[in-house]
């Protein structure tokens, strides 16, 4: 029995390899499907990333003025100042999930957008030869490309909830098409001028990680949640104070204002991914891999410079101190609190917002009974747990030997109890129930005593073999919990990766064959 | 008082009652004595029941009627020479004086087979249980442990050797025993200074403490420091131990008596006097093989204990003749040095630690190479109290210096003279000794019939004889042997090429003679060997290898006779099937056969032999090859029995 947990612990704790282990991806089908709260489908997390809340400010958007890369940056900052122009209606965004006509006017927006971006582009073809005016459009239409993806992003993205609410049934196959299609379509575009700018291709991959990649685009997401998170100010705070067992800057104390605070949107923190390929849609946790994903669409990505880590350096600024804010308000990391605590990395906030505002969905396979909202926690806790083998006579356990023994050093008549590891007694441990523990253990120990204990092996008859300690005994508790292991579906540690198979699967094949229809 | 049955008037029971005979009986000391008493008539053995404290049960057979017999008197109880001793067989016995034990010391020694039921039952129905001797029951771990803790009046436990008790049975133990005074742990290997602290903390009564070749740490010591009626500290072979935790045993208490710290690698001489310094009254001082030189601030600290210190063991030392006139100049009190492998112990040496060290009764200069005469002419003249003198191996020392040792020594008891050249003479000087006891001459290929005729003459007390190698050796020699030392036990005589069944013959007249080691003795056939079963009804050990005329009717005879044969020998012996069934069937008591190249016995013969030893056996020796022709299954019995087999290769090599 023993040995069949161990095997079953390792099958557990084994890195799912998902393209090449078919049973798994459908284990994992199967997980999802048991777990429809959570926010895993497919590809939507393109769309989280970038929020869903810029619809107001950028409907009243001058196209953009940009002369370089940094561009992006400057822009925002007027979509800050916008937004602080008109609370009422962001907030009213905020409350508000999915607006038709919002997204009807977003998408002709986005359309004229289209039409004054092909207008320059025309321009660039009839006066030829300028190398300076050149240039300058070029930024231009990088810029412009750059915002019409963002937008067709957060605007596809409106639809999530509701997706997630009204679709449940349907197949994530076809939302992934129907997602991801806008950004590829957008690419194409870019491609057509691409066609035109050959030589200057390498600086365009560049963009296109950027916006990927956790550098630029990052700054990107922060600056846009900014503006959300500065117009919820006149929202009443209430101040919970969480418990906050993260690690984002305790300890660390910065004066207030002397950091840039960033705020995540709750959809982006959850998402699995933050990087996606344009151009198969494939999500990845790092920029690293989705630079090596590249490698697969063409020559063009497999230059040294494409492979390149993107340098945060190169943006010249001397580096700011950014810090973070948990989007819950009312929480201690929210950056409303009176006694706002920052976090210190993407990675602190996502945990942070995991542990203490979602729900703990992953249960321990071998207790039943932790739980927990990150996936690492509940493999800490996996590692330790029913390790507790050290056990009192008074039914206390220990998972290291020597509070044990600091234990029965303390308490008068307290002794270890032994494993019933002992090979003729283990036969007998079928029957332990734990729960039903008694301390004496030789007065339950009953010798046969009488006339006839003479050379029958018999006469030997221990009445009650199951004393006191072999209730305590590791063996009988591995063996209640894991008895029945086997009926117990893949639990739930595997559903992150789960996605993530699905579309290295499905979406690779499907999308390139919308785009060219 | 109950009265001895009626019987006629003649008879000597109806003058004497039973409370008159036991006051006679408790003036025959002797144990052959009492046994012809008990033989006497069914009153005087009642008379010895009742008076009866302690048994040694020589055969597991008998033990259940001589319970029945004993039980409600007997206070101490030795199973230990009954190793095939299991769990039913000890509570049976156990059942036979139940309700009525007194029972206060139980020796279950290599008794391996019992386990946690059994202790258990002994832990319920001896209330009075105080000492449990377990030592080299290797299948003994925390359960069995548990099962003793039951006990919870006892004082005495010895647990070498028992392989599977860990920290937990230990601190069974601790906490069931709170009165626990001597505990021993040795060999132990699994305890770890976890247990030792638990053990500390609740068995404050500790005096004994032997934790041999654990793989404990200083901070063992630093709670072993927290006993303050310690007494006896072994800590033999414990490498992890350094200065630093000799230095927790100087905590002012000076309770302790004797520190055994040889063979531990990391102590050296600051160390040592930490511990001499905390504890003004140490009489026993062992710290051989540890640190290769004596550091002179050790030598003058021993001067803190000049009152006290009697046994100091040096073993492995470069110790040099100024050393030895410190210690001799120190330590006053010494009765016992131990000097063995100290190379460097010269005569001038060992002349200035006689001088000081009037009163020493063991000397063991083993190996000291550079020994001369000289030396023994010091030790004769200054120790006359001398009993025991180790000189194996000091190769310059003739008959002449033992010429001193046996004029000035008339208590010598013992004396090891192997390896070194020795003649007939030797054996005249040393026959003054009339107290002689254990005589070693192996190797000593010059001594012969003449010099063992003075040995017979006078030291009728000689218990332990090695003639190892001595080829001189004749049966006349024996027969003197025979004749005047009469309670010969251990009598070596291996490769004495020219003795014959006529020696044999001999010595069959020993009756207690226990041990008897015939390796190489060529000449021996059955016929001798058949005299030594029917004299020597004793022998529990006999070493036949090599004897290549021994055939199946010597077998026969030690089956028939030799009841109590533990251990035998018979590789190279020419003994067929038919004689080995019968040995292994009919000897109860043999634990450990070696059975190499028998080459008239076919693999059939093995395996009928081997089943009919009804897993009585402990240890097995055999050769490799039946290792895949005996049947799978009756190894398995063997081994499931207790049994260790050790499979041998070695080439058929017939001269010795």
């Amino acid at each position: 029995m023993f040995k069949a947990s161990a095997k079953m612990d390792f099958k557990l704790r084994r890195p799912l390899e998902a393209s090449s282990n078919a049973s798994s991806s459908m284990m994992s089908e199967i997980s999802r499907n048991l777990k429809p709260g959570l926010p895993f489908i497919p590809c939507d997390s393109t769309n989280i990333c970038y929020g869903a809340r810029q619809e107001q400010s950028f409907s009243e958007f001058p196209p953009p003025q940009v002369t370089q890369c940094h561009g992006l940056y400057a822009r925002e900052q007027k979509t800050e100042t916008k937004n602080q122009l008109e609370p009422s209606s962001a907030v009213n965004d905020l409350v508000m999930d999915w607006n038709p006509r919002l997204m009807l006017s977003n998408l002709s927006f986005l359309e004229q957008k289209i039409h004054q971006v092909q207008d320059i582009v025309r321009s660039i073809i009839s006066q030829e030869g300028r190398a300076n005016e050149l240039a300058a459009q070029q930024q231009l239409v990088t810029a412009d490309l750059t915002y019409i993806i963002i937008q067709l992003i957060s605007t596809a993205g409106t639809l999530l909830p509701n997706i997630k609410n009204a679709l449940l049934s349907a197949t994530p196959v076809a939302q992934t098409g129907v997602v991801a299609n806008l950004p590829v379509n957008a690419s194409q575009k870019h491609h057509e001028v691409l066609s035109v700018e050959l030589a200057k291709a390498s600086e365009y991959d560049e963009l296109i990680k950027d916006l990927n990649s956790g550098g630029e685009g990052d700054e990107l997401i922060k600056c846009l949640n900014n503006s959300v998170a500065e117009v919820s100010e006149s929202i009443p705070i209430e101040d919970h104070d969480i418990k906050d067992y993260d690690d984002g800057m305790d300890g660390e104390n910065l004066p207030p204002g002397s950091y840039e605070v960033l705020q995540l949107e709750k959809e982006e923190i959850l998402a699995p991914h933050t990087h996606f390929c344009l151009i198969c849609g494939k999500g990845f946790k790092r920029d690293a891999n989705l630079r090596m994903h590249m490698r697969g669409h063409g020559d063009e990505y497999k230059t040294a410079a494409a492979l390149a880590k993107p340098s945060k350096v190169a943006s010249s600024e001397p580096a700011i101190i950014r810090r973070y804010s948990c989007p819950f308000v009312g929480c201690k990391r929210n950056k409303e609190h009176k006694k706002f605590q920052p976090l210190k990395t993407i990675l602190c906030v996502k945990n942070h917002y995991k542990r203490s505002h979602c729900d703990k969905s992953y249960t321990c396979s071998r207790c039943k009974t932790k739980k927990f909202s990150v996936i690492a926690d509940l493999k800490t806790h996996e590692k330790h747990c029913g390790r507790d083998k050290w056990i009192c006579s008074c039914g206390t356990t220990f998972s290291r030997k020597d509070k044990l023994f600091g234990h029965v050093a303390l308490f008068q008549g307290h002794t270890p109890a032994i494993p019933m590891d002992d090979a003729k007694v283990s036969g007998m441990s079928d029957h332990v129930q734990v729960g039903e523990t008694t301390n004496g253990m030789v007065a339950n120990m009953g010798y046969n005593f009488s006339g006839n204990a003479s050379d029958d092996a018999q006469s030997l008859d221990i009445k009650d073999v199951d004393d006191g300690q072999g209730y305590f005994s590791p063996m009988n508790f591995d063996a209640c919990n894991f008895g029945g292991l086997d009926e117990f579906p893949r639990s739930a540690y595997d559903v992150s990766e789960s996605p993530f198979s699905f579309l290295s699967t499905g979406t690779c094949s499907f999308i390139p064959r919308n785009g060219e229809n | 008082m109950e009265r001895a049955p009626q019987q006629s008037s003649d008879s000597i029971l109806a003058t004497l009652s039973v409370d008159l005979l036991i006051q006679i009986l408790d003036r025959v000391a002797d144990s052959r004595d009492r046994k012809s008493w008990r033989q006497v008539c069914r009153g005087f053995l009642h008379a010895e029941a009742l008076r009866r404290r302690s048994l040694r049960v020589l055969r597991l057979e008998a033990l259940q009627g001589l319970l029945r017999r004993y039980a409600a008197c007997l206070e101490r109880l030795d199973l230990s020479a009954c190793p095939s001793l299991d769990d039913h067989a000890l509570a049976a016995a156990l059942a036979a004086g139940a309700g009525l034990w007194r029972l206060r010391s139980i020796n279950l020694s290599r008794a391996s087979g019992v386990g946690w039921r059994g202790l258990a039952a002994l832990a319920k129905v001896c209330p009075h249980l105080e000492a449990v001797d377990l030592s080299h029951c290797v299948g003994v771990g925390d359960r069995e442990a548990a099962s003793l803790a039951a006990a919870a009046g006892l004082r005495d436990l010895w647990l070498d050797k028992c392989l599977g008790l860990t920290d937990v049975g230990l601190a069974k133990v601790a906490v069931g025993c709170p009165a626990l005074e001597m505990l021993g742990i040795k060999w132990c290997l699994e305890i770890s200074d976890i247990g030792i602290e638990l053990l500390a903390k609740k068995c404050q009564n500790l005096r004994v403490l032997d934790i041999s070749y654990l793989k404990i740490t200083n901070r063992s010591l630093q709670f072993v420091s927290s006993l303050r009626k310690l007494e006896d500290l072994s800590m033999v072979g414990c490498s992890h131990i350094n200065d630093e935790g000799l230095q927790f045993l100087n905590n002012g208490s000076n309770s302790l008596q004797s520190v055994d710290v040889s063979r531990c690698e990391n102590v050296t001489s600051s160390g040592i006097i930490s511990v001499i310094e905390g504890h003004k009254y140490l009489q026993d001082l062992n710290i051989g093989d540890c640190f290769p030189e004596l550091a002179p601030l050790f030598l003058s600290k021993l001067n803190y204990l000049r009152d006290s210190l009697t046994v100091l063991k040096l073993d492995g030392f470069q110790v040099f003749a100024p050393s030895l006139k410190i210690i001799g100049l120190n330590c006053r009190n010494l009765v016992e040095i131990g000097l063995s492998k100290c190379k460097w112990v010269t005569d001038e040496g060992v002349s200035e630690l006689v001088a000081g060290c009037v009163n020493l009764t063991t000397i063991d200069l083993t190996c000291c190479h550079l020994l001369t005469n000289k030396a023994l002419v010091a030790i004769g003249d200054k120790c006359k109290n001398l009993t025991c003198l180790q000189l194996e191996s000091c190769k310059l020392i003739t008959d002449n210096g033992l010429d001193c040792i046996g004029t000035c020594c008339s208590n010598l008891e013992e004396i090891d003279l192997t390896d070194c050249t020795m003649t007939n003479a030797a054996m005249k000087y040393l026959s003054r000794c009339s107290e002689l006891t254990v005589l070693k001459l192996g190797l000593c290929d010059k001594v012969s019939d003449e010099g063992l005729v003075h040995i017979a003459s006078n030291c009728k007390k000689l218990r332990v004889l090695d003639l190892y190698r001595c080829f001189e050796v004749t049966d006349d020699g024996l027969a003197a042997i025979a004749t005047g030392c009469k309670r010969i036990k251990n009598l070596n005589l291996c490769y004495c090429t020219r003795i014959t069944d006529l020696g044999l013959k001999h010595l069959s007249c020993l009756e207690d003679l226990h041990d008897l080691e015939l390796r190489g003795v060529h000449c021996v056939t059955s016929l001798g060997i058949t005299a030594i079963a029917n004299g020597c009804q004793h022998l529990t050990e006999l070493d036949l290898k090599h004897c290549h005329l021994v055939d199946d009717a010597g077998l026969f005879a030690l089956g028939q006779y030799t009841k109590n044969l533990r251990q035998a020998n018979l590789s190279y012996c020419q003994v067929s099937s038919m004689g080995l069934c019968n040995l292994l069937g009919s000897l109860k008591c043999l634990q450990d056969v070696k059975l190499v190249h028998l080459t008239q016995v076919p693999v059939e013969g093995f395996e009928s032999a081997l089943r009919a030893s009804g897993g009585r056996l402990k240890k097995l020796k055999l050769l490799t090859g039946l290792r895949h022709l005996l049947s799978p299954g009756l190894i398995q019995m063997l081994q499931a029995r207790g049994c260790r087999i050790r499979w041998v290769d070695k080439p058929l090599n017939l001269v010795p």
